[in-house]
């Protein structure tokens, strides 16, 4: 799958690896760092960011962005609506927390599975969201997105009692 | 539930029965990936066998597919644990569409206890007499009414004439014309009209 990503121009030129000083610029540079994380993640369906990966490191012209620029460019992403933190780990929303959330709320609803409990094991790796766009979708960033819905009044999580969300529970309306 | 302003969660609407759900989903979820845990260490293993087999290890293969044949049995045990799980929970959920049935008719029924306070037998009854008295005196204006001009009533004989005459008229005009045949008729024996007439005649005379 992986082969599929077409890098930009801007992968193969050096500059991009260093934050640019003049504030134009550095706006530009951002605006293509984002795009890429982006592309790069969505075609490769990876949501988390890896900071030692492949995306912030071009072996073939012997460049890659300092942590320090790569904080740069996460906050970047994050100021954007285009990723999301938890903690140190960054993860990518190629589509926004809304649209995720109304993505996930409409396939509930089409199922008819309002006023039911699912867990969030099966809307990630459920046979039956085979095929939908947020099957696989990091645990963490899906109970992000349906805490969204919640603060909606669409959904209600029911936590469990480990921290990695993997016994969580939720009912949409 | 807290003033209009206050930032507290609404009400939950996580029921006691959604957790025993979600608790029986959660089960369902690991059976699941028990499973499927099962299912590549079978595909491991298997490849493993035939490894062996090539390799001229007849008896590992041979304990490799026995240990295969073995987690067979373990897939199926859980897929009857599946099917038990899944029934539950379909118990529980469907238990409470009941229940919400149950409420709506509640509802209803209380909606309907009201609407029949309102609107007593008595009341009804009195309407209904009201009504009547009414369309009684509204009856009695229509003829004082229709009988203050002066036109005369026509009399229902009159009338009736009438309709016959129209009902003749139309029973004639519906009548079939009389057929007019070519046929050759017989001639009608002329004797036995004389004869008749003879005894016409005869009771003529006997009257006299």
């Amino acid at each position: 799958m992986g082969a599929d990503y077409e890098w930009p121009w801007q992968y193969e030129f050096p500059p991009f690896f260093t934050i640019q000083p003049i504030p134009k610029t550095k706006e530009q540079q951002l605006i293509s760092w984002r795009n890429l994380i982006c592309d790069y993640h969505k075609s490769n369906r990876k949501w988390e960011v890896d900071t030692a990966g492949v995306v912030f490191q071009n072996k073939k012209i012997g460049r890659q962005l300092s942590p320090a620029a790569i904080r740069v460019v996460l906050q970047s992403l994050c100021d954007e609506g285009q990723g999301v933190m938890n903690g140190e780990r960054c993860f990518v929303l190629w589509n926004s927390v809304a649209q995720w959330a109304s993505l996930i709320h409409n396939w509930a609803v089409d199922r008819g599975l309002t006023n039911t409990v699912l867990t969030l094991f099966e809307i990630h790796g459920g046979d039956d969201t085979e095929g939908e766009p947020f099957h696989t979708m990091d645990i963490w960033l899906l109970h992000h997105v349906i805490s969204y819905l919640e603060k909606e009044g669409k959904a209600e999580l029911m936590l469990g009692d480990s921290d990695d969300f993997s016994d969580a529970g939720v009912k949409f309306f | 539930m807290g003033g209009l302003f206050s930032k507290k969660k609404p009400v939950s609407r996580v029921t006691e029965q959604d957790k025993a759900v979600l608790k029986l989903k959660q089960t369902r979820d690991k059976l699941k990936q028990y499973q499927k845990k099962i299912m590549v260490n079978q595909e491991k293993e298997r490849t493993l066998a035939k490894q062996c087999l090539d390799q001229g290890r007849k008896d590992k293969a041979l304990r490799l597919l026995k240990k295969k044949k073995f987690q067979d049995s373990l897939l199926e045990k859980t897929d009857v644990q599946l099917d038990n799980l899944e029934k539950m929970v379909q118990d529980i959920e469907f238990a409470q569409v009941e229940i919400q049935v149950v409420e709506g008719l509640k509802g209803g029924n209380e909606a309907l206890d009201a609407l029949h306070q309102i609107m007593s037998l008595d009341d009804v009854e009195k309407i209904m007499g009201d009504t009547e008295d009414a369309i009684a005196y509204q009856r009695e204006i229509d003829d004082l009414l229709a009988g203050g001009v002066g036109v005369e009533q026509p009399d229902d004989d009159e009338l009736l004439a009438e309709l016959g005459d129209l009902l003749g008229a139309e029973v004639e005009e519906q009548l079939p014309d009389v057929p007019v045949s070519d046929m050759d008729l017989p001639e009608a024996p002329t004797h036995e009209l004389e004869k008749t007439k003879t005894r016409q005649e005869q009771r003529t005379m006997v009257a006299s």
